[in-house]
């Protein structure tokens, strides 16, 4: 718990939080002002917002201990407000709500519009009240409430409305361009991903300039394979199976899958699998990955490894709908095991074009500090 | 859908946030407007062990004009800039009018977006094609990438843990340059599934043609950029801008593909309208 | 006809403003969230991260004796199962927590309470679930065959039923000279009310009772369900229903959750809450719309149709749900989808099968919206192959105004209307030719202008008789309706159906006022409360106008003989002398009246006036009502739709959205309106928007609003709303139910204006929701036709 000190509706309030508390919770279970309704606690639907020094924010996603000494208002503290009231009016006469749980946000946003922008036509105002979402209406009413306010408000001001000239575009004259002062980052990982029966599937090749039978001997080495996948450790293992976990950053994003995984090899072949599964404890969320090799002689004492991860993600952490952003996260991961396992067999720089780019891994991120541990040991 | 638990630090300036950030080993997220870290807390998505508040630093709430550039604060909010009338840099306004919804742009930062590095976002794909710079903060004071260099891939920038934008730099428009920027969203406000930026300043010899919304970082394309600035919209064609996609962001799937070239295609029409 | 018309005064017709806009323009809503009962404790819910499994072991924290629970620890609730009387049905068990299995990603595994449900979550994060995979089944085409692999194990297959229809349709489908095949399908979505599930239960010791703040529909049924599952009389369940942010239909079942808390209460006899979160709801209620057809039409030359074939898959979730059950959606499916057409040859077969997928639950419209896009799709696709105007050929097929009442081919009883009428009614005020033009001229940005047509009728105020047919273990008959005056000459109407958006407060007001003349102002409906309202199953089904409406319109009526007998008495004249008259009161033949409250005032404080013979039942009744006949009031409507089509982005907007609809008598046209509109809204996310898709291991891709696209104020268009008034024959003043009408067509006329837009491209899309992926794809796949299909499960 913290202390914290802010206003709100006018009144000086002072309390304890705890930090994880966001606004929204601290109004209506602290404060008691229930008309701040929360519709998804994660930004999106607009039934939580309020005025955080004058202007409509999310309360659901401002924590009350980063509202120190501002001045919150909330639908309960418009009393006499005549925007409020001429909207309150024009809300009940165009049949803008049904069930209710959205108007206190939606109310508090059109406020906020009519005061910004008195010249706002009908598009405009959709857009503008696009950040709150109403599940009965259709809309219609809302819109139309909120034009009939605007238009009343127009009709009582002195229209005197500023019509700026149109500027003139002087006309386009070619040029030879300079050589942009950086070249990007690099092309994007070019992979292929591939949508299979249960999970995705990414495949990757490179070639080692070492001979067949040296590289089969380190896919055989566990702890070797292992520090060559971002975040891996191993505890335990034995030649058919090994225990361990995997840990992941992606962006804020952490993850601790620990877990356990069989291991398959055909010598004559020259081809195997890690097949591992871990749970996250903390998120609940389950990843599957197997990872397969197949090794080829290149010729002249060459090795070409390809290389297929096909993984699956469960629970909380998988329900989203943005895969490619996961797709990307592994084709990283497979290209950094690639990259990885190259270094390890000493290959010079360059043997692996394919994957040479994604080595650009931002600093701190886990695979960093690893990377630094194996540079640092072999150095 | 409650945040697991955290501490909450206010420092008095950019040092001292540094510092608190240095200290914990990479337990710690600055917070900004917290618009995109907020919803990952209350999903349990991202457990930092402490929230360092830089939103209130008045070192990063200030916008400056610089001359030849302005320097806006990494932690001036989008509806800040939205309001503001930048000489010579108004297709800010114009960009920042089009994230999300005003409820988000009066908390979400301009640094807190670029940090944070999510793919579809709008600065990490206008700031590169506006030739801008990002200032860092760490323990070694302060240094400055140019904006293409900053953003690594999905949530995956430049900055170590220890870092914070405090800071963008961006240079001003001659009068007869061209701006064009076009994303395509399922809905308005919502993450684009594709989006392109462009910037042709004959003054300044600045030719620019970013692609954003990919898996990954947004990407250049340069030699189209180079060739649209010789020749105009003529440069300009589903051949040639599916050629330079080849090259820069290979292997797309067709549907996406398809959003890319005409975002692309959109961007330097919008330009040059 | 025109929009905006409403009769004058506060009666039946007239547009007056709610009465319940108040407490929420003030943020004086009230709310099962907004509760608070002093030491109450808050409640999560450990979810299966899995598919399907099954459960080898939980282990708790330490220390956690009475704060985390698991099923064996809820001894005393009954697993929740709802039988049904329809043949091949086989039950499923829902155990208020998952025991022995999980079958659905989101099915609530352990139950968490602490001081604040921060750390209720947090108590969920030390439970280890032990889970053993068993392959998901996932796609209902797969499951429905598949044998080894079952949802249930006590099941021998995955089907929860079968249902079939066969009238006419050999000698009818051999005269046909035009045969059409068409394969429609909708994905799987949730309902998402704004506020999601919430319940606060406390036991009070004094009146012996369970007590249970309750966001639901049907106050009544969810009692009858939680003493069914706990074991107790219903007596000692009081469940109040305040405030509710929106149903929909997910709130018309008794869910586990629910049960849960009620489990606690009844067992600490403490106060516990539970709200369902977003992301809840989005992962464990993605629970409607799944149906994919098979259809072949059969059709002469001139594309009229003489008989329907047609195969039915709906992917029925893991559990058949209480009361309503999983018969609820293939019933309306085969008996729904002949439409509002007239054709007399009929074969269905229908499927629902179990998945490992949250149960399926009845959404606004319930199968409507499914067999409407189904039948509206095929019958453009048989104007396509006839080379005819889908208009027209509509038309043709719709049941005219002289066949009404008509039964049709799977005997339902049409009560009322003019279809053709709606239709053409739609064209006009859409101004077709306005958009044909514009159409032939093409855009100057490329665009591609379609025009769309979609007619439906949907039965409304199902009564005893339908239900009975579905099966269901709880049937609806007499609706009630209290109503007594007050001395100050108001009038209170107490009502067993639930208001949560539908504007009852106001409409039920204006039918007493329609009978009474009393101001709506001073006419108080009290609804939501099992303690103060008379039993009725709730507001589901577009049911509660037209049942519990004409409930209150009796029991008015049944007023006015006591009134005059009164007011005859104070006037000095015989009854049969005296008349009632809603402005003056009771009249005499002299001319002089007494008014309503005077009558009112010597009832209750001054009886020393009243005559003697006075009728002693006083100025209070309970009447109840459901129509003579009961088979249902069909409301229906067409909606007219121009979208254009950017077929670089595969973005649709819809430029002009036009609906003429008929629900009878309209009460308040505003509130009619209002429905309508929200409803259109709806099925517009279902249309272009509202998706979750499952991946081969049955995990949802939505758990946010960001991953679950809900139309915003850019996405739906500045419809227009036209009126007709055909009161239906049966019902009290002709009023027709019509809460869901407006989900049912959008779907339907969108996908047809798109087709239309894209018939050069030789583009047809059939599945939904049309994002512009799924456009894309099927334009690319046209482009090149070697592209394989490929669609996300």
């Amino acid at each position: 718990m913290q202390p914290i000190s802010l206003t709100v509706n006018g009144e000086k309030v002072q309390a304890h939080a705890e930090p994880r508390t966001h606004l929204g919770d601290f109004l209506r279970e602290d404060q008691r002002l229930t008309g701040t309704h929360l519709g998804c606690e994660h930004g999106v639907c607009g039934a939580c917002t309020v005025l955080i020094d004058g202007a409509p924010a999310r309360s659901c996603i401002a924590f009350a201990v980063a509202c120190e000494g501002r001045e919150i208002r909330t639908i309960e503290g418009f009393g006499e407000d005549a925007v409020m009231g001429q909207l309150r009016i024009a809300f009940n006469r165009e049949h803008a709500l049904q069930c209710g749980f959205c108007t206190p946000g939606m109310l508090i946003a059109a406020r906020d519009l009519v005061l910004r922008l008195p010249d706002a036509d009908e598009q405009r105002v959709r857009v503008e009240m696009s950040g709150n979402l109403c599940r009965c209406t259709g809309y219609r009413g809302i819109v139309r409430a909120i034009l009939s306010v605007l238009e009343l408000r127009r009709a009582g001001n002195d229209p005197a409305i500023e019509v700026k000239p149109a500027q003139a575009v002087p006309e386009f004259k070619p040029f030879e361009a300079s050589a942009p002062a950086v070249a990007a980052a690099g092309p994007a990982v070019a992979l292929a991903a591939v949508q299979k029966a249960a999970g995705t599937v990414i495949e990757d090749e490179f070639t080692v300039d070492h001979p067949l039978a040296k590289v089969w001997e380190i896919f055989g080495d566990m702890p070797a394979v292992a520090a060559c996948l971002p975040g891996a450790e191993v505890s335990e293992h034995t030649p058919t199976s090994l225990k361990g976990k995997v840990s992941t950053k992606f962006g804020p994003m952490k993850a601790s899958f620990a877990g356990a995984a069989a291991l398959e090899r055909d010598e004559s072949a020259k081809r195997g699998a890690i097949k591992g599964n871990g749970t996250d404890s903390l998120s609940g969320s389950r990843a599957r990955g197997d990872i397969s090799y197949q090794l080829f002689d290149a010729g002249n004492g060459r090795t070409r490894v390809a290389v297929a991860i096909d993984y699956s993600l469960q629970g909380p952490l998988a329900q989203f709908s943005r895969g490619g952003l996961v797709r990307e996260f592994v084709k990283k991961m497979v290209a950094d095991f690639a990259a990885n396992l190259n270094a390890r067999l000493g290959a010079p720089a360059g043997a692996a074009p394919a994957v040479a780019p994604v080595m650009t891994i931002s600093a701190g991120s886990v695979l960093w500090s690893w990377l630094k541990k194996l540079f640092g040991s072999n150095s | 859908m409650k945040a697991a638990a955290f501490e909450y630090l206010k420092p008095q300036d950019v040092p001292g946030a540094v510092k608190a950030l240095a200290g914990s080993a990479g337990d710690a997220k600055p917070l900004g407007g917290g618009q995109s870290l907020g919803p990952m807390l209350n999903l349990r998505l991202a457990r930092p062990k402490l929230l360092v508040d830089v939103s209130r630093l008045e070192a990063m709430r200030t916008i400056e004009d610089k001359g030849a550039f302005w320097r806006i604060g990494g932690a001036v909010t989008h509806s800040a800039i939205e309001d503001a009338n930048l000489a010579g840099c108004t297709v800010m306004s114009d960009v920042a009018r089009n994230i999300a919804y005003r409820t988000i742009r009066n908390r979400g930062t301009i640094g807190g977006s670029l940090a944070h590095a999510d793919p579809a976002a709008d600065w990490p794909l206008a700031l590169p094609a506006l030739a801008a710079t990002i200032v860092i903060a760490g323990p070694a004071g302060e240094r400055s990438v140019p904006a293409g260099k900053f953003m690594k891939g999905a949530f995956a920038t430049e900055l170590a843990e220890d870092e914070l934008v405090v800071a963008v730099e961006v240079p001003k428009l001659s009068p007869g340059a061209r701006w064009g920027y076009w994303k395509f969203c399922r809905k308005t406000g919502e993450f684009p599934e594709a989006s392109a930026a462009m910037l042709m300043d004959p003054e300044r010899k600045l030719a620019r043609l970013w692609v954003g919304a990919l898996d990954g970082a947004p990407q250049s394309l340069d030699a189209l950029a180079a060739d649209i600035a010789m020749r105009g919209t003529q440069a300009v064609s589903e051949t040639s801008v599916s050629a330079a996609l080849d090259l820069a962001v290979p292997g797309q799937e067709p549907v996406s593909r398809r959003l890319h070239v005409t975002a692309v295609r959109r961007a330097v029409q919008k330009g040059f309208n | 006809m025109s929009e905006e018309h409403g009769k004058p005064g506060q009666g039946i017709g007239a547009r007056v403003p709610r009465k319940e806009d108040s407490r929420h323009l003030h943020g004086r809503g009230q709310y099962v969230s907004d509760t608070v009962i002093p030491g109450q404790r808050e409640v999560a819910f450990l979810r299966s991260p899995v598919a399907h499994g099954i459960i080898r072991g939980i282990r708790k924290p330490a220390n956690s004796e009475g704060r985390v629970f698991t099923r064996a620890d809820l001894a005393e609730a009954k697993d929740i199962v709802a039988p049904s009387t329809l043949p091949t049905y086989k039950l499923s068990g829902q155990p208020p927590l998952a025991h022995g299995k999980v079958r659905f990603v989101g099915e609530p595994v352990v139950m968490c309470v602490a001081r604040t449900r921060a750390e209720a979550e947090d108590l969920c994060e030390q439970v280890e679930l032990d889970i053993e995979e068993l392959p998901a089944l996932v796609d209902s085409d797969v499951a429905r065959f598949e044998k080894s692999n079952r949802v249930h194990e006590d099941w021998d297959d995955n089907l929860f039923l079968t249902l079939s229809a066969d009238n006419g349709f050999d000698a009818l489908s051999k005269k046909a000279t035009v045969v059409v095949n068409r394969e429609v399908e909708l994905s799987r979505q949730a309902m998402v009310p704004m506020e999601g599930k919430a319940v606060v239960a406390y036991w009070d010791e004094r009146a012996d009772q369970l007590i249970m703040y309750y966001s639901t529909q049907t106050p009544h049924i969810v009692r009858t369900g939680i003493a069914q599952f706990l074991g107790l009389d219903e007596g000692q369940v009081r469940i109040i229903a305040p405030d509710v942010g929106g149903g929909f239909g997910y709130k018309v079942i008794v869910h586990p959750e629910e049960l849960s808390v009620a489990w606690l209460a009844m067992k600490y006899r403490k106060p516990f809450r539970w709200i369902e979160d977003r992301r809840e709801h989005l992962v464990s209620g993605a629970n409607a719309r799944q149906h994919h057809y098979r259809l072949t039409a059969y059709a002469d030359d001139k594309g009229r149709l003489l008989a329907l074939d047609a195969e039915i898959t709906i992917d029925g979730g893991a559990y058949s749900n209480w009361p309503f059950t999983i018969g609820l959606e293939p019933g309306q499916a085969t008996g729904n989808l002949p439409g509002p057409y007239d054709f007399q040859g009929y074969r269905c077969k229908t499927y629902c099968v179990a998945t490992n997928k949250p149960g399926f639950m009845p959404y606004r419209g319930v199968a409507r919206t499914g067999v409407c896009f189904a039948m509206e799709l095929l019958m453009d696709a048989i104007a396509r192959a006839v080379d005819r105007d889908p208009y027209e050929v509509r038309m043709e097929n719709l049941v005219r105004p002289e066949q009404m009442p008509y039964d049709n081919v799977v005997k339902k009883h049409y009560d009322s209307g003019n279809y053709p009428a709606a239709l053409a009614l739609a064209r006009e005020k859409f101004d077709h030719s306005k958009w044909a033009e514009r159409q032939k001229k093409g855009e100057p940005d490329g665009r591609k202008i379609g025009i769309g047509y979609a007619s439906y009728c949907e039965q409304s105020a199902h009564g005893t008789s339908v239900f009975a047919t579905w099966g269901l273990p709880l049937v609806p008959g007499y609706d009630q309706s209290a109503v007594k005056l007050t001395p100050d000459g108001g009038l209170e109407v107490r009502v067993g159906v639930h208001s949560h958006g539908q504007g009852m407060e106001t409409t039920f007001a204006q039918l007493a006022h329609e009978i009474l003349g009393i101001d709506v102002q001073k006419i108080k409906i009290t609804h939501g409360d099992t303690g103060t309202t008379p039993y009725s199953t709730g507001t589901y089904a577009s049911r509660s106008i037209v049942m519990a409406g004409g409930a209150t319109l009796k029991a008015c009526q049944e007023l006015i003989p006591r009134i005059v007998k009164i007011g005859a008495f104070l006037l000095g004249c015989k009854e049969d002398e005296a008349r009632f008259d809603k402005a003056l009161g009771v009249v005499g033949p002299d001319g002089r009246a007494v008014e309503l409250k005077e009558i009112c005032t010597v009832w209750y404080l001054r009886p020393d006036r009243a005559p003697l013979d006075v009728d002693r039942r006083g100025l209070e009744v309970s009447v109840s009502y459901k129509p003579d006949r009961d088979t249902g009031a069909f409301s229906y409507a067409s909606h007219a739709v121009a979208v254009a089509v950017d077929t670089e982005t595969g973005q649709v907007e819809i430029l002009d959205y036009v609906i003429a609809e008929d629900c009878g008598t309209l009460v308040n046209p505003m509130v009619v309106e209002g429905q309508t509109l929200g409803g259109v809204a709806q099925g517009i996310g279902t249309a272009m928007y509202e998706e979750i898709q499952y991946d081969a291991n049955g995990q949802p891709n939505a758990s946010t609003l960001a991953d679950y696209l809900l139309p915003g104020p850019t996405e739906i268009p500045n419809m227009r709303i036209y009126h007709m008034e055909t009161p239906s024959p049966y019902t009290m003043y002709g009023i027709k139910g019509m809460g869901e009408g407006g989900a049912i067509a959008p779907p339907a006329v969108i996908f047809n204006a798109v087709n239309d837009a894209l018939r050069a491209t030789g583009v047809e899309v059939s599945k939904t929701p049309l994002t512009p992926h799924r456009l894309l794809e099927e334009i690319e796949r046209a482009r090149h036709q070697q592209m394989p299909k490929r669609e996300a499960a």
